[in-house]
């Protein structure tokens, strides 16, 4: 089975001395640590092809969304789920309207059921009572767990998270993390999930498979 | 020697490149509209709705008070001067051309640049330095679709129709002007409808089109131009308004050159 998530020789900024590869198995939570200065934070832009790295490439299903067509691109990334760094909200929607955002515009779906979902999302977000507010108006943890609902919203089997638990407390970022897996199944998490951060909080070190640090470029595991 | 000659190619090719990459955004943005999903469509539409609530319905009042004033102004000092030598009949042509076909659109036009396209500049700035461009685009929407489509259309749509308010209010309110200076409201009519032609009216649809245009793609442009620094944004506003007044007032010049 191929690896939903793999990067091939990157490199991640222009002076790094070092490339790496690294494959992310299906059904697993894996995380890369590393300086604010190392790149990191653009690997998940890299797969979405969101912006081109120095060298190397990223496939994510096997496919490298960067050689794609720019409507197959759009189309192929509502396959992967995505929480940038610093969440991405539209500061003009409600934090129900954000989640709600990629449903509406990207699925055929009658509006009922939408509701439908949305309602379900908000529950397991723990959002349905702040879902009203807007992003500017609801705390940094909400904001958090209405990005990550909406990088859910087409129920993704893969989930990529860039800092999402930076000034979180132990509990949010252990509910978050749970959301973000989906639930465990006889393989592992039903979803697999790729953490980009420059550090983990201790309660999740247990909770994530496999951990590298990057140095100058190179991987290094940490478990 | 060569140094003022290079400067200045280099200035040339850096404005040539940038009403390039113009010319492109303006073609993605029309082009945009025949890849918009069905369900796209629904929710860009509440989002033209609000362009046009925020552009065209907001702005009345000082459309209003702006043309029926200047009207008022303009006619009523017609009206006195043009009565001392017995040729009230030119404030028709005073009218039309003067106010309708040009005064108008080019008022509105700034009008609108001055108040939407600084706002959607500033607005589509901001998507882009907080993250929210890269957000839609990382979960399968473009932002062509969602931000900027509906502010292209609602721009469009809310300059013609308030350069059409600009123009009626304009006429009731010479009407006004020429009746406190004892001229009958029937003559003021008929004065100036006869000098309205045909070409007028065409020349006011295709201008209040063009400007809509401008003011639809520049701030979009723009504001989506900027990387990922605050300060940016104030500049971005600041370049959407100023390139889009040059442009209305050189698209003017053109029809009357033309014209």
């Amino acid at each position: 089975m191929i690896a939903p998530l793999i990067f091939e020789d990157l490199q991640l900024a222009a002076a790094a001395p070092h490339r790496f590869s690294l494959e992310v198995p299906a059904h697993r939570t894996l995380a890369i640590v590393g300086e604010e200065d190392s790149g990191l934070e653009a690997l998940g832009a890299y797969a979405l092809a969101l912006s081109s790295p120095p060298h190397g490439r990223v496939l994510v299903y096997g496919e490298e969304i960067a050689t794609m067509a720019r409507r197959a691109a759009l189309a192929f990334r509502r396959r992967v789920g995505y929480l940038p760094a610093g969440d991405g909200l539209l500061q003009n929607l409600s934090l129900r309207d954000n989640v709600g955002l990629p449903l509406r515009f990207g699925s055929d779906l009658p509006d009922r059921d939408i509701d439908g979902r949305l309602q379900v999302m908000l529950a397991a977000a723990r959002l349905s009572r702040a879902a009203h507010l807007r992003p500017a108006r609801a705390n940094e943890e909400l904001r958090r767990r209405a990005a990550l609902a909406r990088a859910l919203a087409f129920d993704p089997q893969l989930v990529l998270l860039d800092r999402p638990f930076d000034g979180l407390t132990n509990r949010a970022a252990a509910e978050l993390l749970a959301l973000a897996r989906g639930g465990e199944s006889a393989e592992g998490s039903r979803r697999t999930v790729f953490i980009t951060g420059q550090d983990l909080p201790g309660i999740l070190l247990n909770r994530i498979e496999s951990r590298y640090r990057l140095v100058d470029g190179a991987l290094e595991r940490e478990d | 020697m060569t140094a003022p000659i290079s400067t200045a190619g280099r200035a040339v090719t850096r404005w040539l490149s940038q009403l390039g990459a113009l010319a492109r955004f303006f073609g993605n943005t029309v082009f945009a509209w025949r890849s918009l999903p069905g369900a796209g469509r629904r929710v860009a539409g509440r989002v033209f709705v609000n362009q046009i609530w925020f552009t065209a319905v907001q702005a009345i009042p000082l459309v209003i008070v702006l043309a029926g004033i200047l009207s008022f102004l303009l006619i009523n000092q017609a009206v006195r001067e043009l009565g001392r030598i017995n040729s009230t009949e030119l404030i028709g042509t005073l009218m039309v051309v003067a106010i309708v076909r040009e005064l108008g659109p080019l008022l509105t036009a700034l009008i609108v640049a001055g108040r939407s396209g600084t706002a959607i500049a500033a607005e589509l700035a901001t998507n882009q330095v907080m993250g929210e461009v890269e957000a839609l685009e990382g979960m399968g929407i473009d932002p062509l679709h969602y931000l900027v489509l509906p502010r292209f259309g609602g721009a469009i749509v809310s300059v013609f129709g308030l350069i059409i308010l600009f123009d009626l209010v304009a006429i009731l309110a010479g009407l006004v002007a020429a009746s406190a200076n004892d001229m009958n409201s029937l003559r003021y009519f008929e004065i100036v409808l006869r000098s309205l032609t045909l070409r007028d009216t065409w020349l006011t649809v295709g201008k209040g089109l063009v400007f809509g245009v401008i003011i639809g793609t520049v701030p979009s442009f723009h504001g989506l131009g900027v990387r990922r620094a605050a300060t940016e944004v104030p500049i971005a506003a600041s370049r959407a308004v100023v390139t889009s007044t040059v442009g209305i007032f050189l698209v003017s010049a053109l029809f009357v050159a033309l014209g």
